[in-house]
């Protein structure tokens, strides 16, 4: 695969005489000395620290900053000095006229000599996502869950030995930091169409080119090897938790050039219990019995230590003693916060079967009005439910009933554990063990018209 | 590169009665120089820009060209005062000629002099924006909070050291060239102390999250209050503008934790920025109880009036390792005939009576009411309304 | 610039008979020229003095308008001296010449006479507007009021006294329409003049010259026709406008002439007041403006407030506030103002307020004193509303609000809570609050509606 080295970051300090910056002088070109990606995945965005050492002079230095080629969001721009703070003052920021991907600083320095910086911005093109493998025992009591992260970079800036950050959570964005990156004047015109409306088609096109490029790279299996040499163990994924946001850092720093992505392992657990849930509920899936993968994000489970972030889960079932596979499904999962289930649906069972039928029904109790017309009733239904496992192994199984309207009482067989969920809506759970059937029923009694109010 | 589309000229007549035509109309004899330029920002709509200058003029009758070609002036907005001979000059009348950005005033001076005027007009297409950056300390208690002028100017004309004024706060000398941008730092406020919350309204948001195929994210909130409890604000209103937040983390660094665009917040008031969603707080919502009673009937034996009593439940998780105030907000709406005959502002409501509530609660108005919960790390708690709602048909 | 004008009197020999073969015997300049425009419509009264050479008998005057905008029906000519022995014979719109017409002239004189010729035009336009720049305090302004003429009548009219009309004229057919039509008064093939056959003077062209007649007249009485020979312009300071009411209209009288060239146009100082005490007046009302407070600027044109004199034209008004001690502006701004007659009230319109609000809150509500019909249905009840409005001044200044409130029906009782400012019920369903508010400051008031409904209401 062939990389193309764009024009990028360059800062450039310029002498402070030059009023109009055609006639400026080109003082230093100062390399980046560090820097820091911190991507999120709930929006194309990424937060980039780039540390610079800059040579200034007492009085007032120019700096000029530009990024051609790049998706950065010049309103997002910001520099600070990272030692004698005090004594360096950033007087304003200017985005010259009819030049694009550019800006200059003005900065007032009360010494001279050379001052670490730091240059902030927002970027987009760069981005991340999680995702599983899990693997039941062949009793599918356990599973083996194996977590990975994806980080593909088509910002139009190689990042080279970058210590890298993923975040995982849900931020507010007003703009998107790719429409940002291609407006020009960087903050919009007075009078026209206010920032941050409709993303320009060029934005969109690109957006659509990377999203197609990430695709044929999925594809291709490209995993790209480390640049620097090569660890002897994979590398650690540091978690901890900030506000609403889990900060995932990659140990040690990464270089993800541009256009390419790379898969790192995040974490991996053994022997992790699980159940098998069977659901039936005919408002969401008709008479199909659905099964999920049930087990919680908690020590019981030999997890709880950090959320899930969302992603896709591959399931596999060791299927054999030399540890053969054979592929169960796949899911999106939510999020899932520390303590929380966790219910990875798998798709229609088939070897679990939920048959509900109507047994009798009947009219009774009626009321009259003053004219000895009917203005009240209460209608009568029985119900037998069929359920069966076939599998192997155990099966908890949820049914979902749902009534016409909050005017009921229910009789029921006591063997089955029942509970209200709402005011029309009843829930029966069953454990069957592998290979059995078992038959149940209840009668429902609804009250209609004048029935209702009595 | 310096442009300068506004242009002034003086052109003294000597012949009283000449009637000066536009062909014969001599432009750029003089060209005084701007010596103080003002630009007004306060305005949100229009910008005064008021500009000092010298006229030379002649004993007697004098034309003072003004152009301003390329340039978007609303000529009726132009005005003219004399600064120092108020009496010995006056401005006799003011001519625009045709097709023309341009006009010409016509001044009479009992005296030759170098004369002060001032010309103020409202200039279109220059204007400002206001953004917000704030980092919040990592236990989210306190944020600085540093506001940024945007100056965009694209009125075609050059401004070179201009003296740039806000409705409050310092005066900015700068120079601002037509098509150019640039960012300025207002003002900072530091140790503003936040007040965070999450909310969930009952109308707007899911309530059962279990049966959602994505998360269901609980919007999160930083407020600060723009009063003088915070030494560095309380003294004028803060403008709306977007506002990017930050939040300094473990490693030495920040990660940006969402924007908004905050309002107007005049003083006294709250600023309320929408961060992001958690998905560690989980509220589900059931209605358990929804029956009628009181029920009154006519001689035919027909309903007409009746009151409920309703049951509802919200079971409230929290899963984080902080405490947390979540701000729920329950509506308890009128259904039914006489629900469309009334008038007025918002949601229809009816009379109604908690019977039973487990949680306190502030009644915003009548269909709507606040809970104000603490959640304590790790936690669950169910909050149980039972009411009735009167003189339903 | 290219010349286009444009009108040109030319007397002609007699004799003649063919248009195409006249001699030009003379070509009188004009003397004086009088404009009176009007902004209610596009029309100014011209008034053209020039001095004619006659000979005894029939004189034939060609006037010719290529080029402008004037109307061929409006032509008249009357001597200004010797008026006995000067009498206009006819005029005729020669056939297949355009812009041109021809007086028959009877004279009993030879000489020089001067005469008047009065036509409408439409292309010259006048309008008011106005900057008032308010005290820091907000509690005075300065107005100062300007007038604005612009020519794009396509003739230059050099040295003219210049007369601005205010107040509505009713005028039949738009003259830019009438100075195009040809020929002058159409033709019967095409319906005719005016829209009918019939001449008398109940039909719509009857009216109209009547009508003519009047504003003529109107404009005859404050100022004769303009002297032969005009003062030079004074230069040395501002003109002075004069005000005078005359009828239903109001003419300002440009001191001196002006001299507009075609296609310029020209602003003047109108007046120029100081001191007027304003008031900060906001409104509040959800069937105007929905949730917003309206900030106004409240002052009266009368004595008391330094006006008064003459009723204010209406135009747009720009609002500026002294923001520095050195006099420097800061913009408020700009509303139309209604015309203003003297001891009416003006409500400058500033727009949405930002830190004034008033936010109505329904708190409870509640049914009582059911009544029932011999069926025992419901056939009446009270609907009682318990509103809370919070009020908020974040300004600086005090503020007077108005808070009008609308009740959905008139069987309605309002009790008022609290401190409600001054309550009055302004018509059958709407009440209104007026309160002062100190500046920074807030209020919470509140009411209870009492709605009878059905049989309660009787």
């Amino acid at each position: 695969m062939m990389t193309r080295k764009f024009l990028a970051l360059v800062a450039v300090l310029l002498s402070a005489a030059g009023v109009t910056f055609a006639e400026v002088d080109l003082v230093t070109l100062p390399t980046r000395q560090g820097v820091q990606l911190t991507i999120y995945n709930s929006a194309d965005l990424t937060l980039v620290r780039d540390t610079r050492n800059l040579t200034l002079k007492t009085g007032a230095n120019r700096l000029s900053f530009s990024w051609a080629n790049t998706l950065i969001d010049p309103t997002s721009l910001d520099l600070r000095a990272l030692q004698n703070a005090a004594d360096v003052d950033l007087l304003d920021v200017s985005y010259p006229p009819r030049l694009q991907q550019i800006a200059i600083w003005n900065v007032m320095s009360r010494i001279a000599g050379e001052v670490p910086t730091e240059i902030t911005f927002f970027t987009s093109g760069i981005s991340w996502r999680s995702f599983y493998m899990a693997t039941l025992s062949p009793d599918e009591a356990k599973m083996r869950l194996q977590g990975y992260v994806r980080v593909t970079n088509n910002s139009g800036e190689d990042y080279e030995n970058a210590q890298t950050r993923l975040i995982v959570g849900k931020i507010n964005i007003l703009d998107q930091i790719a429409m940002l990156s291609q407006r020009y004047p960087p903050y919009g015109q007075p009078g026209l169409v206010p920032p941050g409306e409709a993303m320009p088609a060029v934005a969109e096109r690109k957006q659509a080119l990377r999203r197609a490029k990430d695709e044929i790279a999925e594809a291709e299996g490209v995993v790209m090897a480390q640049k620097a040499a090569m660890p002897s163990k994979p590398k650690q994924i540091i978690k901890e938790g900030l506000s609403e946001y889990f900060i995932y850092t990659i140990e040690g720093t990464e270089t993800i050039p541009n256009t390419w992505s790379k898969r790192l392992p995040s974490f991996q657990q053994d022997e992790i219990p699980i159940e098998n849930l069977f659901k039936y509920d005919e408002n969401r899936w008709g008479n199909s019995v659905v099964r999920f993968l049930f087990f919680k994000n908690d020590k019981d489970h030999k997890l709880g230590e950090t959320p899930l972030p969302d992603g896709m889960v591959k399931v596999f079932r060791t299927v054999d003693e030399a540890g053969g596979l054979s592929y169960e499904g796949a899911c999106d999962t939510k999020y899932i916060p520390v303590d929380q289930k966790a219910e990875l649906c798998l798709g229609n069972a088939t070897n679990v079967s939920v048959e509900p039928k109507l047994m009798a029904y009947k009219l009774d109790n009626f009321t009259y009005n003053n004219d000895r017309n009917i203005d009240g009733w209460d209608e009568i239904q029985t119900w037998q439910i069929e359920v069966k496992n076939q599998r192997d192994v155990n099966a908890r199984i949820e049914i979902l009933r749902h009534f016409k309207h909050q005017h009921w009482d229910i009789e029921r067989d006591q063997t089955v554990e029942f509970a209200k969920d709402d005011l029309d809506t009843v829930k029966f759970t069953l454990v069957m063990p592998p290979h059995s059937a078992k038959k149940f029923g209840y009668t429902v009694t609804f009250r209609e018209g004048r029935r209702q109010a009595q | 590169m310096i442009r300068k589309r506004i242009l002034l000229s003086a052109i003294a007549l000597f012949c009283a009665t000449a009637a000066y035509r536009a062909e014969a109309r001599i432009k750029l004899v003089a060209l005084p120089p701007r010596q103080t330029t003002v630009v007004r920002l306060d305005n949100p709509q229009f910008t005064l820009v008021e500009e000092e200058r010298a006229l030379a003029l002649q004993k007697g009758e004098n034309q003072v060209d003004f152009s301003w070609k390329g340039v978007s002036i609303d000529p009726d907005s132009i005005r003219l005062r004399i600064l120092g001979h108020e009496k010995e000059v006056r401005l006799i009348s003011v001519s625009y000629p045709p097709g023309e950005a341009a006009l010409v005033w016509q001044i009479y001076s009992d005296i030759a002099v170098e004369e002060p005027v001032r010309i103020s007009y409202l200039l279109s297409n220059i204007d400002r924006l206001v953004t917000y950056k704030a980092v919040a300390e990592q236990d989210e208690s306190k944020m600085d909070l540093s506001s940024y002028l945007i100056l965009r100017n694209f009125s075609g004309e050059d401004f070179e050291n201009a003296k740039v004024l806000l409705d409050y706060g310092q005066a900015y000398d700068r120079s601002i060239d037509h098509e150019e941008t640039k960012q300025l730092l207002f003002f900072t406020a530091r140790g503003l102390p936040i007040e965070k919350t999450f909310t969930w309204d009952s109308e707007t948001m899911p309530w059962d999250p279990d049966k959602t195929a994505q998360n269901v994210g609980i919007p999160v909130y930083y407020a600060i209050e723009n009063s003088a409890k915070n030494p560095d604000l309380g003294k004028n209103a803060l403008w709306g503008g977007k506002a990017r937040v930050y939040q300094k983390d473990t490693q030495g660094s920040t990660i940006f934790a969402g924007e908004d665009n905050a309002a107007y917040t005049p003083v006294g008031e709250k600023v309320k920025l929408y961060i992001g969603q958690s998905r560690d707080v989980v509220v589900t919502r059931k209605k358990m109880r929804e029956n009628q009673i009181e029920v009154k009937r006519n001689k035919q034996n027909q309903v007409i009036m009746y009151d409920t009593d309703e049951l509802v439940e919200i079971e409230i998780e929290n899963f984080k390792d902080k405490p947390a105030v979540l701000v729920l907000t329950e509506h308890i709406p009128e259904q039914g005939p006489f629900a469309a005959t009334r008038y007025g502002r918002g949601e229809p409501v009816c009379q109604w009576d908690m019977e039973e509530c487990s949680h306190k609660y502030e009644v915003k108005d009548a269909g709507t009411l606040e809970f104000r919960i603490e959640l304590t790390p790790r936690s669950k708690q169910k909050l149980v309304m039972h009411y009735h709602r009167r003189n339903l048909r | 610039m290219k010349k286009l004008t444009a009108i040109v009197v030319v007397v002609l020999a007699l004799c003649v008979q063919a248009m195409a073969e006249v001699d030009l015997v003379t070509l009188p300049s004009r003397e004086g020229v009088q404009l009176t425009i009007y902004n209610s419509a596009d029309l100014t009264l011209v008034r053209d003095v020039r001095n004619l050479t006659l000979k005894e008998g029939i004189n034939r005057l060609s006037f010719s308008w290529a080029n402008t905008l004037i109307d061929p029906t409006s032509l008249d000519l009357r001597a200004l001296k010797n008026e006995a022995d000067v009498d206009l014979l006819g005029v005729s719109y020669p056939p297949r010449l355009q812009q041109i017409a021809v007086w028959d002239v009877q004279s009993r004189i030879a000489g020089e006479v001067p005469v008047e010729i009065t036509f409408f035009t439409s292309g010259i336009s006048w309008r008011a507007f106005y900057m008032a720049t308010l005290s820091p305090d907000e509690a005075t302004m300065l107005l100062k009021g300007y007038v604005r003429v612009t020519n794009n009548s396509g003739e230059d009219y050099e040295k003219a006294q210049t007369r601005l009309i205010v107040g509505k004229i009713n005028l039949l057919d738009e003259i830019a329409m009438l100075s195009q039509r040809y020929p002058p008064y159409g033709s019967p093939a095409d319906g005719g003049y005016g829209g009918g056959a019939e001449r008398d003077d109940n039909t719509v062209g009857g009216k109209r010259r009547e009508l003519m007649k009047k504003a003529k007249g109107a404009m005859d009485m404050p100022a004769a026709a303009p002297a032969p020979t005009m003062v030079a312009d004074s230069m040395e300071r501002p003109k002075e406008i004069k005000k005078e009411g005359l009828a239903e209209y109001f003419i300002y009288t440009i001191e001196g002439t002006e001299t507009i060239p075609n296609t310029w146009s020209k602003r003047l100082p109108s007046f120029d007041q100081g001191d007027i005490p304003v008031e900060n007046l906001y409104k509040y009302d959800e069937n105007r403006w929905g949730n917003e407070v309206i900030r106004f600027l409240y002052f009266k044109n009368d004595k008391k407030h330094k006006l008064g004199e003459t009723p204010l034209p209406d135009g747009l008004v720009k609002v500026y506030r002294t923001a520095d001690e050195a006099g420097g502006l800061s913009y408020e701004g700009a509303c139309d103002t209604k015309y203003i007659p003297v001891d009416q009230k003006a409500e400058l319109d500033l727009g949405p307020a930002r830190q004034v609000s008033v936010e109505p809150k329904l708190m409870a509500v509640k049914k009582e004193n059911f009544t029932y019909d011999n069926d025992k249905n419901i056939d009446g009840w009270d609907d009682i509303e318990t509103w809370q409005i919070e009020v908020k001044n974040q300004r600086p200044v005090a503020a007077r609000l108005e808070i009008t409130m609308h009740l959905r029906h008139q069987h309605c009782d309002v009790k008022n809570e609290g401190d409600c400012g001054e309550y009055k019920k302004d018509d059958l369903v709407t009440t209104k609050y007026t309160l002062n508010l100190e500046p920074r400051s807030a209020r919470k008031f509140g009411y209870t509606l009492t709605y009878r409904e059905g049989r309660r209401q009787q």
